[in-house]
């Protein structure tokens, strides 16, 4: 009973987190141009505008496309979401903050997340549109393409520390954060960001939304409700990763007076937030690159150099242990 | 009824009927959701069975990969070029012979094995326990694997090479 109390209550923040994410990088993307971004909703500063477009999102009307696959149709937004939701249950937020630290906390962060395509494909195909199969198609390339980098940097940290457990992982840092390790570190937590932007599908990777070409991608017939619950599932899966970035490279909780688990939490969401600023930072900056580029850059630059680090990590550990005579 | 026990039975109709959705169903994309399903219902037995690393690795690799690529298959041979390809199920008969003689063999073989009455217990972790295998007494088929999956690369950047 207290598990699932614990679980809808975990839920909920989320929900709203990221309902607020929205609203930052609205603010932040706005400053960035020189704009004020969302003022008039909600004083001061508009901060009632993502309350407001909840609402008017869920009295939309919901619109079925005549000739789309209508099981499949209804259920993508849901498949979508759901593996979004699911990588929270074992993220630690503090010690002892946490529905479930599993020892292979990190194996099932990579493997729920994995879920996610079939959920974006299904939205592709069922809406038997050519821009939203087009979208889905782009998609399932990128994403398998930039899966492999991805999992090749997250694994550096469990190298470095030992352990899929994701609080051990942040234990290990006590004395140096992984992203503070000379060289290796940094250069681990670049590949990591690239790899995080790739597969969240932002600018300078977001081919598969792609205003200009192909409307508004895979979600090009959503409307409603649905809209709404795919956006919160992307946005869900980026805070997702923001949180993992922080918890893999930026010591999680650990800061002064983290002791106690509110000021661990809040040290944890501090850097959670600052993974998700730089990725929105990004996304404002750079233009779209090509099919053929974002190719190119995962095969030819990526997988390669964080198969290296990989290995030079490996080296550096078993130094470390003195395994290397 | 345990908590196992219940997981079980809670699983194994799910997993059951969409095995049989995906030789059944006659659209080839619904076909490939149906196998999602069933291969994470798969997972989800591992993890009843306290193999959270198997479970987690057949939701990553399977679930999530061979999904992908077959996903890939179905839309470019269906929607993209040509017509569009309907699954039949002409071998449904000698399918079905199939399936019982392997189930039949299987429940023999389950019956006469001698089984301990309570499940052994797991040994300390996991997953430390199969890295270690892995790389002591299981080195060689697995440096084979590696072996075999190179070769299998290579072959198709063969086929996939432009003729010159």
């Amino acid at each position: 009973m207290r598990d699932v109390l614990a679980a809808f209550i975990l839920l909920n923040a989320v929900v709203l987190i990221v309902t607020y994410l929205t609203y930052v990088e609205r603010k932040f993307a706005a400053r960035m141009q020189s704009r004020i971004g969302p003022y008039r909703v909600g004083r001061p500063h508009g901060w009632l505008q993502p309350i407001a477009d909840a609402i008017k999102l869920v009295i939309k009307e919901d619109i079925i496309p005549a000739l789309a696959d209508r099981p499949v149709y209804n259920l993508a937004p849901i498949v979508f979401l759901i593996p979004s939701l699911l990588i929270f249950a074992t993220i630690p937020f503090a010690p002892g903050l946490g529905l479930a630290d599993l020892n292979i906390g990190l194996l099932f962060f990579l493997a729920v997340s994995s879920l996610e395509i079939v959920g974006l494909f299904m939205g592709g195909w069922g809406s038997n549109n050519k821009y939203a199969l087009l979208s889905a198609m782009r998609g399932v390339n990128q994403i398998i393409s930039y899966e492999v980098p991805f999992v090749l940097t997250a694994l550096i940290p469990v190298l470095l520390a030992g352990s899929l457990q994701l609080s051990a992982i942040v234990e290990a840092q006590r004395g140096l954060w992984f992203v503070a390790y000379p060289v290796l570190g940094q250069l681990a937590f670049i590949a990591f960001v690239i790899a995080t932007i790739a597969s969240e599908n932002r600018v300078p990777f977001d081919i598969l939304e792609a205003e200009s070409e192909l409307v508004a991608g895979f979600r090009v017939e959503y409307s409603g409700m649905k809209f709404a619950l795919i956006q919160l599932a992307e946005y869900t899966h980026m805070f997702g990763v923001s949180c993992l970035g922080a918890l893999l490279f930026l010591g999680g909780w650990l800061g002064p007076g983290s002791a106690h688990p509110v000021v661990g939490a809040a040290w944890f969401l501090l850097k959670a937030l600052f993974i998700f600023l730089l990725v929105t930072w990004v996304r404002w900056s750079f233009v779209r690159i090509r099919v053929d580029q974002i190719l190119g850059l995962s095969w030819k630059v990526l997988l390669p150099a964080t198969l290296i680090l990989l290995m030079a990590t490996g080296f550096w550990v078993a130094l470390r242990s003195g395994h290397v005579a | 009824m345990t908590l196992e026990a219940a997981g079980f039975w809670g699983l194994a109709p799910v997993l059951l009927a969409s095995s049989l959705a995906v030789v059944l169903s006659k659209n080839l994309f619904h076909s490939v959701l149906y196998l999602a399903l069933a291969l994470v219902a798969t997972a989800g037995v591992f993890l009843l069975l306290q193999a959270e690393f198997l479970a987690a690795v057949q939701v990553l690799l399977y679930a999530g990969g061979v999904i992908t690529i077959v996903v890939f298959a179905i839309v470019v041979t269906e929607r993209l070029v040509g017509e569009r390809l309907a699954q039949t199920n002409r071998g449904v008969i000698n399918g079905g012979l199939i399936s019982l003689a392997v189930l039949i063999w299987i429940v023999v073989f389950i019956a006469g094995a001698q089984l301990p009455r309570t499940a052994p217990p797991p040994p300390g972790d996991l997953t430390q326990a199969i890295g270690r295998d892995l790389l002591t007494r299981f080195v060689l088929p697995f440096e084979l694997l590696a072996v075999l999956f190179l070769a299998g690369l290579l072959g198709a950047l063969f086929f996939a090479r432009k003729e010159e």
